[in-house]
Parts: C-alpha cells; structure tokens; sequence
C-alpha cells in the first residue's frame, strides 16, 4: 500500500518510513505539517500516518482540511500524549486511529493494516462468515460447521471484532481498546484469558484436535490473527 | 515611567500620626470658628436686650412723669457716666439731653454707630409722642474685647489638640509597624526556606493574632504539600530510577560481552520489558495527576455504572478462573450516575486486579453494586491477607507499598488512581478490614 508519513521528529519518521519499506509498502515520508497536507490533497494514498503535534498545521488541522476537501483516506494519529482524551479529540476531528508514542512498530503495522484493509462503509452486514465460522448479529448466534457455540457477551463481542478483520493481525492493545474499550494496559492477561476460552469453545463444536488447523493464531509478539492470512 | 518626588514619607507611623493630626487640626478649626462667631451672636444678642430695656425704662418715665421727668432722669444717666449712654432729640436731630456719639437724627429700632471719634456703639431708637426720639447706646468695645479674647486662646487650643493627635497617631502606628516587622521578617523567613517558621502572635486575640493564626494555618497546608510533594518526587526518582540503572547495567554488561546473537536477543527483549515498565508508570503518573487537577478524559456522561460493573465482571471471572481465583458479583441492575466510564474502567480494574494479585491463590474476590439512602456503593471485596488498619490512609499514597508487597509486581499506583478518580466522581473511598480480607468501597453521593 501507499503510505503518507508526516512526521517532524527526523529519528521517529526515519523509523517508521524504514519498517514500513520493509514491509513491501511505498512511503512519502513529509517533514512539516505544511508539506505534509500538500501530498495529502494532491496524491493518492492508501493510509496517512501523521504527528499530533507538528510545526505548521498540525496533525488535526491536516486531518480537519482533508475531511473538509472530502478526502476520506484513512488517517492514524500519533501523539506523544498518549492520553485518551486526546485520543477522543483526535476521533472526534475524524482520526480512523489513534496511536500514543512510544509504539512498537508491530503495533503500528497492525493498526495500518486494519485501516487498509477496513471494508469501505456498507450498510452493516447482519451475517458474518470466516471459514466455518458463521455469526448472526441480529439473533446474536454463532455456528461453527452448522454446530451452535455458546458465548459469553464479551467474547462474542471479541469474537464479533476478529470476525470482521479476519486474516488481520489484532494487538492486544487493538482488542483492548475495541472489544473492552480500555484504555489502559491492565496487569492480567485478560485479553489472552478471552481468546483462549473463545478458541475452546470454537474448537469444542468440530471437536478439533492437535491436528486440525487453528482458527484464531496467536503470532508471537504481536497479537492474534483469525483464520489464514489473505 | 518618571518616578516623582515623594511629598509624604514612607513610614506608616509618620504617614499616619501626620493625617491624625491634620485631621484634628481641622476639626478644631471648624470647630472653634463656629464657636467664635455662635459667641459673638450671642453677645451681641444680650447688648442689644440690655439698651432694649433701659430704653423701655426710659419710656416708662415718659409715660409717668411727661417729657420734664424723662429730660430729668436723661440728665441724671448721662451724670452717672455708665456702659451706656442716652440722649433725647427732636426728630430734626437737634439736641435736647444726653449724648450719644454718631447717634442718626430719627433712629428708629437697632443700629450699630461708629462715631467719628472712635469706638463703635450698639443703639436702639425710639420715637415718642411729642415728636422727640429717644435714643439709647451701648460701648461695643467690652464685647469686642472678650471676643478677641476667645478667638486668641482658639489657635493655642487646636495646637495643643494637634500636638497630642500627633503623638497618639505616631504611637498608634509605630505599635502597628512594629507587629508587621515581625510578620514580615517571619514571611521572609519562609521565603528563605524555612517552612516551619510560624508568624508571631502577640496573644491578645485581636484581628492581628486572628489574621496570624489564619496565615499560620495556610503555611502548615503548604507545608504539608511540600512535604508531600517531595515524599512523591523521592519516590518517582527512586521507582524510575531503579529500573533505569538496572537497564543500564544490562546494556553496558552488554557491550562489553562478546557479540553473541542468542544473547544480544535476550538482552534487548529485556531492556524493551524494562523500558515498558517505566513508560507504564509514566503513563499511570500523569493519568493520576490529570484526574487529581480535575481533567476528565471526557465530558461527564450519564453512564449506566450497573452495565459498566457487569462487563467488568464477565471480563475479571474468566480472568480469575484461569488463575484458580473466584470472583462473585452481585451487582444492582439499572443504576447510574454522571462520571467517566474509561477513568471508572480502569479504577474498577486496578480494584479486581489488586485483588487477585495480593489476595493470593484460591481468593474469592466479591464485586458489589449496590444503592443504600440514595447513595451508589460500589464495592470489591476479598478474603486474603488484607491489611493492617493503621496502613489503611497510606496506601492510598502514590509509590506506598506493603513491606510484604515490595517483591510483587506493580507499580504501588493502583490505588492512588482510585482514590484520584474517586475525588473527581465527589465519591468517598472507604477501606476497612473484610475479616479476613480486604474491602474498598467507592460511595457516590445522591445525584452524582
């Protein structure tokens, strides 16, 4: 995909544009917010990442001018202040992300990743289906290979976010964030408590063994996937 | 800006003593010219009374004994030589007995007369059958005398007052200055540095001593503050900086080996964990600080805290059972209040998590919501070690931590958040012993 990074601090831009480079994507790295809104209004690019703080406009006056010009290319904010509310000013300024620095880069891949591949706006799907998986929102049931699986609220809301990213990379802290909306790093393992139980309970209903591919990966480092990368 | 020349001093005694004294002096002068010209009236007043009555005497002679009797008794007061003099003339103004100087032809009522000679005169004329004027005077000049008398003892008297309002002014005010040198050098001692300095009293109890005791209260406050202050700054340093030397350490150790992949791996996954706990304290520091000052992460909404405590209990049991714990809610459906969900999130789970982590293996940790006299309790509850009453106001402190919990993790700021978010909600946070166990409350006021 085609990134746009606007980012004033030379080491953070470099890191980002560099990982970004790694993984097979091209980047416009722009080093003032100035620069940064001219790529943004006269290129095509898949995801902007762009700084809070920024010398010309800043990242939400960037954010404000694009959505004005009705440029909807998803956009991730970084900030230093990290804070949730400025996380909510930020979404509320039409930010699709909000990252607080310091990030690890597999968090950052991630969170671009799910912007890029968001499906566009339709009117809400009512069923949901990855590999054998199926969920219906309306009656709030899951079937796995035709057999019901019964689930908590929250994991069928967890469930209902990997669902609708599926072959996605999902952080801990992503999860954190969608399924429980903390905005906090609690001190228990409770989104791996979660997944766990709802991967039991998916496998339970084909009776899998160790043989039988998993649903949900969990990837080292990173996070969890559902179903095989696309 | 031109500095001009100061007219007035600058000490508040002289300043003071000195306006004292004006004042006086003016109020004296008032006072005494109004005097003076009420006296002068009055004297006047009574002259003129006097020549109205021996003229009335006068006539009455002329009524009894005719014009012979009155020219006879004229002749017989100007041979006594009184204060007052009497003559009698015929309305042309010719002459006919007595004398008296300057006197108009035909005077008729009051006239003061200054003759040519001198002196001045108080008359009164009358008119009398028979076509003679009877005109009777008396010398100004002893009025004239007792008034200059008076209107000389008047300066000497508003001196005399001036004087003494300048004296009593200065010694007022030099007492004044004197008590605020000492809360002044008191003041610039605290100044200096020494917080325990207290303002002097002078224990009479009077609005001075009350504004001292006042003044003294707000430096024990700052006082406290500063030390508190201090108490978190000591422990920030010491709480960041231990990981940070250790980090340190790690990475010089590091350096200095012999490059090894496998190694240099397991060195840089642990200098991330390392660095990640720093940031996580950070993180809870300035989230701490941000609910103390009073700055909600979002506008107060009126938030369902029964759902809000629910999914915070389906997400902590499943937690808890995985780790051999139990967590029992109990939780009544359908109360609310005005507050931050994310704030109360993330203190509900400092609160759950403090619990499985202190309440050790097999605790059962109780999550109450509950209403009682209008009030929201909401309550988490567990049945491990506890801990002691008297560590019940510490904990509560940023970096506190048990002598027995100093080897678990955490960063000693759960609690402290609580208790910040609880301020920011107008809720009072309650700790007391669960028997055995521990159990902290949040009580919301009605309405909240």
């Amino acid at each position: 995909m085609r990134v746009l990074v606007i980012e004033d601090d030379r080491a953070t831009g470099d890191y980002i544009q560099k990982g970004l480079l790694e993984a097979g994507h091209v980047v416009d790295l722009a080093r003032t917010g100035k620069d940064g809104l001219f790529l943004a209004l006269n290129e095509q690019f898949d995801v902007i990442v762009t700084d809070r703080m920024l010398p010309g406009p800043d990242g939400l006056a960037i954010l404000r001018a694009l959505r004005t010009s009705g440029i909807r290319t998803p956009v991730l904010v970084l900030t230093a202040l990290g804070d949730v509310d400025h996380r909510v000013e930020g979404l509320d300024a039409g930010a699709d992300d909000y990252l607080g620095k310091p990030f690890a880069f597999s968090e950052l891949r991630a969170r671009l990743d799910a912007l890029y591949r968001r499906p566009a706006a339709k009117a809400e799907a009512t069923l949901l289906r990855v590999a054998d998986v199926e969920m219906d929102l309306l009656k709030r049931t899951v079937k796995r290979a035709g057999k019901p699986v019964e689930l908590l609220p929250t994991e069928f809301r967890l469930l209902e976010y990997m669902m609708r990213h599926p072959g996605q990379v999902l952080t801990r802290t992503m999860l954190l964030e969608q399924v429980w909306d903390f905005n906090f790093d609690p001190n228990t393992n409770v989104v791996d408590v979660h997944v766990s139980r709802v991967r039991r309970k998916l496998d339970q209903a084909i009776g899998a063994t160790e043989a039988t591919p998993p649903l949900i990966r969990t990837l080292r480092g990173a996070g969890y996937a559902l179903g095989q990368d696309d | 800006m031109i500095e001009l020349p100061r007219l007035l001093p600058r000490s508040f005694a002289l300043r003071a003593a000195l306006a004292a004294a004006g004042i006086v002096l003016a109020v004296c002068m008032l006072g005494f010219g109004f005097g003076y010209v009420r006296a002068q009236a009055a004297l006047e007043q009574q002259i003129d009374l006097a020549v109205r009555a021996e003229a009335e005497s006068f006539i009455t002679d002329f009524e009894a004994h005719g014009v012979a009797g009155l020219l006879e008794a004229v002749a017989m007061h100007a041979r006594r030589q009184s204060g007052t003099r009497v003559m009698l003339q015929t309305l042309g103004g010719q002459q006919r007995a007595g004398s008296v100087p300057g006197a108009p032809p035909a005077l008729r009522g009051y006239a003061t007369l200054h003759p040519p000679q001198g002196g001045s005169w108080r008359a009164i004329g009358a008119v009398l059958p028979g076509g003679l004027n009877l005109i009777v005077a008396a010398n100004l000049a002893a009025t004239d005398r007792t008034a200059a008398a008076l209107a000389g003892t008047l300066p000497v008297a508003g001196a005399v007052a001036g004087i003494a309002a300048l004296a009593l002014g200065f010694l007022t005010a030099r007492r004044l200055e004197h008590r605020l040198r000492g809360v002044r050098a008191a003041a610039e001692e605290v100044m200096a540095g020494d917080l325990t300095r207290r303002l002097p009293s002078a224990g009479t109890g009077d609005e001075f001593d009350q504004l001292t005791a006042t003044i003294n209260t707000m430096l024990a406050r700052i006082e406290d503050l500063v030390r508190d202050l201090r108490q978190v700054t000591d422990n920030i340093a010491h709480d960041l900086r231990s990981p940070l030397s250790r980090l340190r350490q790690k990475l010089e150790a590091a350096q200095a080996a012999a490059r090894n992949p496998a190694a240099d791996a397991q060195t840089l996954a642990e200098a991330s964990a390392e660095l990640d706990a720093v940031l996580a304290t950070f993180a809870s520091l300035l989230r701490i600080a941000r609910a103390e000052a009073g700055l909600r992460t979002t506008a107060p909404t009126l938030l369902d805290l029964s759902a809000l405590a629910t999914g915070m209990a389906e997400t902590f049991t499943a937690v808890a059972e995985e780790q051999g714990q139990h967590l029992l809610a109990s939780i009544t459906p359908g109360l609310s209040l005005k507050g931050d969900a994310a704030l109360l999130r993330q203190a509900l789970a400092n609160l759950i998590e403090n619990a499985m982590l202190h309440g050790g293996p097999g605790v059962t940790i109780r999550l109450g919501l509950s209403q009682l006299n209008g009030t929201t309790h909401l309550q988490v509850a567990d049945n491990g070690p506890g801990i002691p009453p008297e560590e019940f106001s510490k904990v509560t402190r940023r970096f506190y931590r048990l002598d027995r919990s100093r080897s678990t993790p955490g960063t000693g700021l759960g609690l402290a958040l609580v208790a910040a978010v609880a301020q920011l909600h107008g809720a009072t946070l309650l700790l007391s012993d669960a028997a055995p166990g521990l159990s902290v409350t949040l009580v919301f006021p009605p309405g909240a």
